[in-house]
């Protein structure tokens, strides 16, 4: 089982490119091998949300180069065992300043959909390495 | 997003991605901020303000602040406190719920119509909150 | 010694209370002679979801085993809570008016539903489940009922 931690994202498309990646993820592409850890929750001292980080395998994804998740879940349980960071995948350092943050645009859904097949293709990895 | 405006009162929803009123609730908060209240309202991650980042801290402290939080944790409020947000109000997206029995939103990544119709009724809640507060 | 039993599952710790009898549906009942009260488990709060109104009989009803003495409605469904023995209400819980989330926060503890005088308690504990047997009850059914399905 593996843990992914993905950022809430209010502040760019990104965040929310984050998110709908992390569900696709959970929801359809790896339901059986991934939880999700409430990132808010996490950071504010969740207990089952942090008992789970610290003894199995987690992989956080963010929005930007903030980099809340991966930097949350480095302090409370321990580095994770990937990081994505979605404005590293659309050639873009910084946070898109156009496109909706709520309903997606084709250019943003189809960013959210290579996002989901990194995480289920890290999520695969990190279950090969942890048999 | 982060902008240090004062005046406008700051929207922070817990977003939890764990369940569906999460969902509603963060989709609430960017219809008020984009749509309903556009030129008095903003919001911030709440991820960011809990993780200790001086710009969102400030905007929290120097504005007034509505929490939308999706389950009975309240993160949004309880960590807007402790970061000593001016909190004006702090909304609880089951109480939108508990006056519009019957609705059951299902996906937490796609609102289905139970949970547009809910999105729709926080945030009239949230818009009233908003404007209670500017004193409109 | 732990006051209960517990399991992980995903990231959830489910617990069932030692002493308690339960029903299959995830309903418990403590003696607290000659009263006992009722509940639901950790594991049908869990998988009901978040509470957002309990609806349960007046004080004074009389009630027969495996009837509704009330419902939990949850953001996800609708849950009957079925009598896991027969008795006069004596007591429900008013807190949950106002605050359902305890059937959540501490279904063992404050979230606790009504109070029964029993009629024939012997005869009915016979047909309630030990804590060790729910407790295996409950890993089956995690196993079964709430394994993710693999993709297609």
């Amino acid at each position: 089982m593996v843990g992914i931690i993905s950022c809430s994202g209010e502040g760019c498309v990104e965040g929310t490119i984050s998110r709908i990646a992390t569900l696709l993820v959970l929801e359809k592409l790896r339901p059986a091998q991934t939880v999700t850890i409430c990132l808010p929750l996490f950071l504010a001292g969740g207990k089952e949300e942090r008992a789970f980080a610290r003894f199995f395998p987690t992989i956080t994804v963010d929005g930007c180069q903030k980099l809340c998740a991966k930097i949350g879940t480095e302090r409370y349980s321990g580095k994770p065992a990937s990081s994505i960071v979605v404005t590293d995948l659309n050639g873009n350092k910084n946070c898109s300043t156009t496109g909706s943050k709520r309903k997606l645009d084709d250019q943003a859904t189809s960013l959210a959909e290579k996002v989901a097949e990194r995480i289920t293709q890290e999520v695969d990895e990190v279950l090969n390495h942890w048999k | 997003m982060n902008s240090t405006t004062q005046n406008k009162v700051v929207v922070i929803p817990c977003s939890g991605i764990g369940k569906a009123l999460g969902t509603v609730g963060r989709e609430a908060t960017y219809e008020v901020v984009e749509n309903m209240r556009k030129d008095v309202t903003q919001t911030t991650c709440l991820a960011l303000l809990v993780s200790g980042d001086e710009e969102s801290v400030q905007l929290v402290q120097r504005n007034k602040c509505i929490t939308v939080d999706g389950c009975p944790l309240q993160c949004a409020e309880k960590n807007v406190r402790i970061a000593g947000g001016d909190l004006a109000a702090s909304l609880r997206v089951v109480d939108a719920l508990r006056e519009n029995r019957g609705l059951k939103p299902k996906s937490v990544a796609f609102l289905d119509s139970d949970g547009q119709q809910l999105t729709r009724a926080v945030a009239e809640r949230i818009a009233s909150k908003v404007d209670a507060i500017l004193g409109a | 010694m732990s006051e209960y039993l517990q399991t992980v599952f995903e990231k959830f710790e489910l617990r069932v209370r030692k002493g308690y009898y339960y029903t299959e549906d995830g309903l418990w009942t403590s003696v607290d002679d000659p009263r006992i009260r009722v509940g639901v488990t950790d594991y049908l709060q869990r998988t009901g979801g978040d509470v957002a109104f309990v609806d349960l009989v007046k004080p004074g009803s009389t009630v027969q085993k495996r009837t509704e003495i009330g419902t939990l409605e949850t953001a996800k469904t609708t849950v009957s809570l079925l009598s896991p023995v027969s008795g006069t209400v004596e007591e429900v819980n008013g807190m949950l008016l106002e605050k359902p989330e305890l059937v959540n926060s501490d279904p063992y503890g404050e979230g606790w539903l009504i109070i029964l005088t029993p009629h024939s308690l012997e005869d009915d504990l016979k047909m309630l489940m030990s804590a060790d047997d729910y407790f295996q009850l409950m890993l089956k059914k995690l196993e079964t009922e709430h394994k993710k399905p693999e993709p297609k």
